[in-house]
Parts: C-alpha cells; sequence; structure tokens
C-alpha cells in the first residue's frame, strides 16, 4: 500500500497537468475552484488546526490578497503572477497586524475576536457598498487567463500542501500542536507560545492572500461581497473538519469530497448547503472530531504526517 | 542560588514568603491544602506573576519574565496534575522541548526514556500510558533541558513504591550532579528521608523552616497540620 | 461628522447609550450564565435572539399578539428550544476542549440562520406597532426603545433576584464556580446545565423580542448580538454576571458616543476596536474575573 502512495500521486499529479488540454471549459473551472479549496483549507488548517486557535476571519485574507492584486494589475499594471505573489505578501502583513495583538489572548478569546473580525468585515462590506453602489467595484483589464490561472491556483495548492507536510513533519509542527494540547505546560518547558502562534497565523494567510490574488484575475472584477463572502470561512472550516484537521490531506480530502458533493448535489439548493455544513459541522465535532483521516489515523496507526 | 520573595496583599495565595535555595540540595515544601504552595511553584515559573515579590536566579531577577524565558535559564517544573501532550508520543513529548539539533535531541531522548525503562513505549501516544508511566514521562521532560533548579510538584502523589524508590534515587542523583531540588510534598515519609531541609507553609505564610528532624517537632508546624 | 456638538446632544446620547446598554445587559448576562455554568462559549446566541423576534413577528401576524404580550411566549418557546439543544447536542462538549465547543455552537449557529433563511426567507419583516417619541425637555426618545429598557431592566433585575435568592438560582451559582461541589452538595448537575441553557435563550428571546419594533427581522440579525454580548461579558469580566450589566452600559455607551464622531455604520468597527484594546489591557475583562 505504502509503494503505491508515491506512484498514484504522481499520476494525480500528472492527469491534474494535463486537463486543461483535454477537459471542458467548465471542468477546467471546477478544478480551478477544488485548487483554490485546498490551498485555503490547508492554510485555515495550519493555524487552527495545529495549535487549536480557531480562526473564524479567515476570508480577511482572502479579501485583501483579491483587492491588493486588483489594484496592482488595474492601476499600476503589474502582471498577475507578480501581483498575485504580492498579494500574499499584504494578507501575511495583514495578519501581522491582527495577529499582534489578538495572539495573545487565550485560545477562547481569540476565536471571538476572530468572529469579531467577521462581523467587523461584515460592517464594512456593507458600508463601502452604500458607498460604491453594487456595481462600482474594481475592473481588471480583459484577459482570458484561466488556462494559466489553473497551473498557479493548482501550484499553490501544491505548495500549500507541501508546506503543511514540513510543518507537520517537523518539531515546528509538533511545538504547534503542544500549543493545542495544553499551552500553558507548552510555555513551561520552554516553547515561546507567542511567536509559534504567530509564525502560524502568518503562514496561514499566505495561501488564501495568493488564490483571492488570482480568483481576482480569473473573475476579472471585485466587489466588496465578491471577495469577503463570508460562506467562504465557514465552507474551509467544515472542509478541514470533514478530511481532518490537523493531518495533511485532511483539507484535500475535505475540499474535494465536499466540492464534489456541492456542485451535484446542493448548488441548486442555495440555502440548504450552509445549511448542511452547519449540520456537518455538528456531526463531526459530535462523532468524528478528528475527521475522516484522523479517525483513519488512530484506527491504523497512521504515521502523522498522512 | 535561588532567592524568593513574594508579597501580595489581600485576599491572595502568598503573603511575604520568603525562601533561599542553595546549589545542590534537597529542598520540601511542605503545608496543609491551600497553604500556596503550588501558588509559590507558579510565581517561580512565571505563570502567575508575583506582585509585589522578587524572584532571583543566581543573582538575576527572572520575576516578570515569560515562562518560557525562565525555562530556558534552567528552571524545570513537573505538575501536580500531570500535564503531558496526550496526542504526541512520549518520544515527541521530550523532543519538542529542545531547539538544538535534531539527531543530538533524539539520542538524548531516547537515553532519558532508558533511564526511566520507558524506551518501549516511546513511540506510544502519550495520552494511552499508564498513570505511572504518564508522571515518568513528565519527569523525565522536564530534565531535558538540563535544568540547574527543578521544582517538582507532589512527585510522589498516585505512584506505587517501587516506581517511587526509582524516581527518589533519580532525584538524588540529580542533587549529586550539582542540582537544586524543591519539592511539594504531602507524603512525610519521602519529605523525612529526602530532604535536607524543609519550609513550612500556613496560610500563605512560612512559618517554619529547618531541617526534617527540627520541623517535625516544631509546635507551630503541628498546630498547622492538626488545626488550632 | 458632526462639527457642532451641543451638550443636549451629548446628554441624549448618552442616555441613548444607557438605554439600549440594559438591553444588551440582559442578552448578554444569558451568554454569562452559559460560559460560566458550563464553561462553553455560545455561538449561537444570536441566532436564538433571532428566532425570539420571529416567534413575536409570526404571532403578531399571525394572531394579532400584542408583540410586547408576546415577549413571554417568546420567552417560553426559546427556553425550550435552550434545553432541547442542551440535551441533545451540547451536553456532549461541556467537558470537551473549548475547540469542540466553539465549533459545535458555530454549527448550531450556522444551520439556524440557514434554517431561518430557509424556512422564513431574508425577507426583511417588521412590526409595525408603536411609533415616534417621548420627548423630556430637550431630549427625544424613541417609544419602543424606552419600553424596550423597561422589560429589559425588569427582565435583568429579576434575573439577578433568581440567582441571588431562589434555591435554583443558587444553585446554578454553586455549579458555576465548581462543578464538583455542586454534585457533591447533591445538585443535579445536568438538570443545571438543561436549566441555565434555556434561561440564557429565554433572555436572548427576550431581546429579540423587545427588538422586534425596532429594527428589521431577518435571518442575520443575531449575528452582531452574539459577537456585542461577547463584548460585553469581555468588558464586565467573564464569570462576573453583575459585570455583564457595567458591561453592557459600558458598550451601549461607547457606541453611542461613537456615533456623535463617526457614522452609526462604524459603530461596529469601533467595538471590534474596543474589544481587542480591553482584552489586550486587561485579559480578563475590566472587573476582573476568574481565569478560565
Amino acid at each position: 500500500m505504502r509503494r503505491l502512495a508515491p506512484a498514484a500521486l504522481a499520476a494525480a499529479i500528472l492527469a491534474l497537468a494535463v486537463y486543461p488540454i483535454l477537459g471542458t471549459g467548465y471542468g477546467t473551472r471546477s478544478v480551478l475552484q477544488v485548487f483554490m479549496w485546498i490551498a485555503l483549507a490547508g492554510s485555515w488548517n495550519i493555524i487552527s488546526g495545529l495549535t487549536g486557535y480557531v480562526s473564524f476571519g479567515h476570508v480577511a485574507f482572502f479579501g485583501a490578497g483579491a483587492y491588493t492584486a486588483g489594484i496592482l494589475i488595474a492601476s499600476v499594471g503589474w502582471s498577475w503572477p507578480a501581483a498575485a505573489l504580492a498579494g500574499g505578501g499584504a494578507a501575511a502583513l495583514l495578519a501581522l497586524g491582527i495577529g499582534g495583538p489578538c495572539l495573545r489572548l487565550k485560545g477562547p478569546y481569540f476565536a471571538i475576536a476572530m468572529l469579531g473580525l467577521n462581523e467587523v468585515l461584515r460592517a464594512l462590506v456593507s458600508y463601502f457598498e452604500r458607498l460604491t453602489g453594487g456595481g462600482n467595484g474594481l475592473s481588471l483589464p480583459t484577459l482570458d487567463a484561466t488556462v494559466p490561472v489553473y497551473y498557479a491556483m493548482g501550484l499553490t495548492a501544491a505548495a500549500v500542501t507541501l508546506g503543511a507536510r514540513l510543518i507537520i513533519g517537523s518539531r515546528f509542527g509538533l511545538r504547534l500542536m503542544t500549543i493545542r494540547e495544553d499551552e500553558v505546560a507548552a510555555e513551561a518547558m520552554g516553547i515561546p507560545t507567542f511567536r509559534h502562534k504567530l509564525v502560524a497565523f502568518l503562514l496561514s494567510a499566505i495561501g488564501p492572500g495568493i488564490a483571492g490574488a488570482l480568483t481576482a484575475r480569473d473573475q476579472g472584477y471585485i466587489e466588496p461581497l465578491s471577495v469577503f463572502p463570508l460562506a467562504t470561512t465557514i465552507t474551509m472550516i467544515v472542509m478541514t473538519l470533514f478530511g481532518g484537521k490537523g493531518t495533511v490531506w485532511g483539507p484535500v480530502l475535505g475540499a474535494v469530497v465536499l466540492f464534489v458533493a456541492q456542485e451535484l448535489v446542493w448548488a441548486r439548493y442555495p440555502y440548504v448547503h450552509p445549511l448542511l455544513f452547519g449540520a456537518i459541522i455538528v456531526g463531526v465535532v459530535l462523532a468524528m472530531p478528528r475527521g475522516v483521516l484522523g479517525l483513519l489515523q488512530t484506527k491504523y496507526r497512521l504515521p502523522r504526517t498522512i | 542560588m535561588i532567592d524568593v520573595h513574594k508579597h501580595f496583599g489581600g485576599v491572595r495565595a502568598l503573603n511575604g514568603v520568603s525562601l533561599a535555595l542553595e546549589r545542590g540540595r534537597i529542598y520540601g515544601l511542605i503545608g496543609p491544602n491551600g497553604s500556596g504552595k503550588t501558588t509559590l511553584f507558579n510565581c517561580v515559573t512565571g505563570i502567575e506573576g508575583a506582585e509585589g515579590g522578587r524572584v532571583l536566579l543566581d543573582g538575576e531577577r527572572i520575576d516578570g519574565l515569560r515562562p518560557w524565558q525562565i525555562a530556558r535559564r534552567g528552571v524545570g517544573r513537573t505538575f501536580q496534575v500531570i500535564r503531558v501532550f496526550p496526542e504526541l508520543t512520549a518520544l515527541e513529548n521530550l523532543l519538542v522541548v529542545t531547539t538544538g539539533p535534531h539527531e543530538a535531541a533524539r539520542t538524548r531522548a531516547r537515553e532519558l526514556l532508558g533511564f526511566v525503562k520507558l524506551e518501549a513505549l516511546a513511540d506510544e501516544y502519550a495520552g494511552n500510558l499508564s498513570y505511572g508511566q504518564q508522571k515518568l514521562v513528565e519527569f523525565v521532560r522536564m530534565l531535558m533541558r538540563d535544568p540547574a533548579l527543578i521544582l517538582l510538584d507532589e512527585p510522589a502523589a498516585g505512584v506505587n513504591r517501587t516506581l517511587l524508590n526509582d524516581l527518589l534515587d533519580a532525584v538524588r542523583r540529580l542533587r549529586d550532579e550539582g542540582k537544586t531540588v524543591l519539592l511539594v510534598e504531602h507524603d512525610m515519609k519521602v519529605v523525612m528521608g529526602l530532604c535536607e531541609h524543609v519550609f513550612v507553609l500556613d496560610h500563605g505564610e512560612k512559618i517554619a523552616e529547618g531541617p526534617p528532624g527540627v520541623i517535625q517537632s516544631d509546635e507551630r508546624v503541628i498546630e498547622a497540620y492538626f488545626g488550632r | 461628522m458632526n462639527l457642532v456638538i451641543t451638550p443636549a446632544m451629548v446628554g441624549q446620547v448618552v442616555i441613548s447609550g444607557l438605554l439600549s446598554g440594559v438591553l444588551y445587559a440582559m442578552v448578554a448576562l444569558g451568554l454569562a450564565l452559559i460560559f460560566g455554568v458550563m464553561r462553553i462559549i455560545n455561538v449561537a446566541h444570536g441566532p436564538l435572539l433571532m428566532l425570539g423576534a420571529y416567534t413575536t413577528f409570526f404571532l403578531h401576524q399571525h394572531l394579532g399578539l400584542n408583540p410586547y404580550l408576546s415577549v413571554p411566549v417568546s420567552m417560553l418557546v426559546l427556553f425550550g428550544v435552550g434545553v432541547l439543544l442542551q440535551r441533545t447536542l451540547v451536553f456532549r462538549v461541556v467537558d470537551a476542549p473549548e475547540l469542540s465547543s466553539l465549533l459545535l455552537t458555530f454549527g448550531i449557529s450556522i444551520a439556524l440562520v440557514n434554517g431561518a433563511q430557509l424556512a422564513f426567507t431574508s425577507d426583511l419583516r417588521a412590526v409595525e406597532y408603536l411609533t415616534g417619541s417621548w420627548v423630556l425637555g430637550p431630549f427625544a426618545f424613541s417609544k419602543t426603545r424606552v419600553i424596550a429598557f423597561v422589560f429589559a431592566g425588569g427582565l435583568t433585575a429579576a434575573a439577578f433576584l433568581f440567582l441571588q435568592y431562589t434555591r435554583l438560582g443558587k444553585a446554578i451559582r454553586a455549579t458555576s464556580q465548581s462543578r464538583e461541589v455542586a454534585m457533591v452538595c447533591g445538585i443535579d448537575v445536568g438538570a443545571i446545565h438543561r436549566l441555565t441553557f434555556g434561561l440564557a435563550s429565554a433572555l436572548a428571546a427576550a431581546g429579540g423580542a423587545l427588538i422586534a419594533v425596532i429594527v428589521a427581522i431577518q435571518p442575520e440579525m443575531g449575528q452582531i448580538w452574539t459577537f456585542k454580548s461577547f463584548l460585553v461579558i469581555v468588558l464586565g469580566g467573564a464569570g462576573n454576571y453583575p459585570g455583564a450589566l457595567v458591561g453592557g452600559m459600558l458598550l451601549g455607551l461607547v457606541e453611542q458616543l461613537a456615533s456623535l464622531f463617526l457614522t452609526t455604520q462604524l459603530s461596529e468597527v469601533v467595538a471590534y476596536v474596543l474589544l481587542v484594546l480591553v482584552l489586550l489591557v486587561r485579559p480578563s475583562g475590566l472587573l476582573g474575573g476568574r481565569q478560565t
């Protein structure tokens, strides 16, 4: 079984790499979306899955990346790949600004502060909607870049997954986990917890930042409501929880399964699927707190880096 | 040498307790429940702030520092209620504490686990270990950083006789290596047999100190334990 | 942005702040109870308020019931809902790490909000009942807000009396101080948990019922209340029940004062910044309270 895994992975990567050439436009866009969700869920996992500090406001980084890239492309004339990286950078800066004060708080209070961030975003978004009106978002120069963005997003998803693999397999990752297990004891053992939380938070912001920037390029148009969709945070949380928080491939599994389910089944019923997401969260927390992969990990004594 | 002065006003756990410890000796800290022993530990290790007090380690003030900074200055502790990291393996519990080269850390961790005869369980999740095994893991985890000052909070609690003797031998060996040990304990036999000097706390104040034999027959100590 | 600020304006704003403050305090008290007794952060608190508002709306629409008479009905209904939630779902995470209860109530809140969207649609509803203001000297206060203040004040006072003097109230306070000791004293902790959750939901529902005549009713109306209730608790000190009153007043005051100098839409941003500042300076809230 172990020996099949790398070969299977290589085959999957190959298939995904040639897909845009063989597949339909709709198919390419769909896989692009899956890549985006993998990047988002995988990043959320790094802060919330490992340290236990639940970030309810992660969509802020997605939006920050989108706006940074949008402005750089539209007003300053940057190329979109450079703008995407800048988007990631901007998101990291934002994470520094928010995390600096908020991560000094204890776990539950941090979560409350992040909930507040969500509310603030909601308020700011509607405030700006009133100022700018519905149709006055930011337009990017037209460019049919779906295929290159597909590859870029795929790279981002891969980078996030690889990053997670490296972190979880390292002592740094273990130290992040001790924060989740027992922060007081961790600090008593000489672990500078604030620093660790901050680094994890910064790292977890980059993926969404880049993903937001790429999405902006792909859609060609940004407005507050479209890049700060608060449902995004819920979706990334459900995907990670379902697939397995704290694992490497959990978010990937969650992203794929839930996206497919969403497209095939629920897209027709706009309010059912968030309702179902709520129910899934409740179900996972009660029955499968470590998600599908976490469950398998315990049952079959799989390595930590699954 | 550590020197601890703590002054809290009002309804506080410690009121002007002052302890002086010398290198390479084993000290005991006893007192009835609620006398402030664990609070003292928390203040020394930075988990709680010592309002109006000073904690000096080798002449340097360490009060006001974050717990991790104090730990890195050579202060190690175990907890009254075991605090291992349950979802990390025994080995990982130890590894996580150090920052040096990976291989060296791994070797030392395995060595320490061997020291308490737990090498076979190195890859077992700490949460799955028995109470006594977890206690040992917590003990050697504290030793990973080779602390000069060791604070043990009720090491004998819930531990069977054989294990206890091993632990006590380990403590004596640490003392012989020049480390300073301060332990909180309720088991008087342990205190009398192990400690060279004992401090007695009651209601947040130090009411007596001295060699175990003297303390045993001190009137104030007897009164504190057996009522007024 | 106002450039000319008269003492009358300040006075108006201060009194408005106190009026809304008591309402905040009442709703936040519910949240504080759940946190104090069960150590659970109930993210679903706002949605419970929202359901209270909808109950009042439907009673008014279909039965013509006076919205103020429906306050006890809404409270009763949501009391039941709260007990049900506790009994079926929440009780399982009372001893779990805080992360679990946080995520659980988060999931419940999403389910409730979206369930409401499915059932009631997102159309804005309103209960037209009382309009106009009462004028007192240079001040004018909308009638609905004054009545809300009176009700909220009464309910909050009743809640405190209940906690302080009745056997059940004392049992609740005992359990929030130490569950083990409460058990040893023969208190049925499970029943106390159910009662507390029900009570907290009832308080939230009362809030919803009272604002049903003031603001537009829609499924997401409760979200900001969840956050503000947390803010109140943080201001007043977690686990410190009278602190909820102080925190509520403080929040009301700050919000209203802020709206004098900034636009009201940004009052939530102000609230947020306030939260972060308070938590940084005094992590255990302004009035102390217990360590988590």
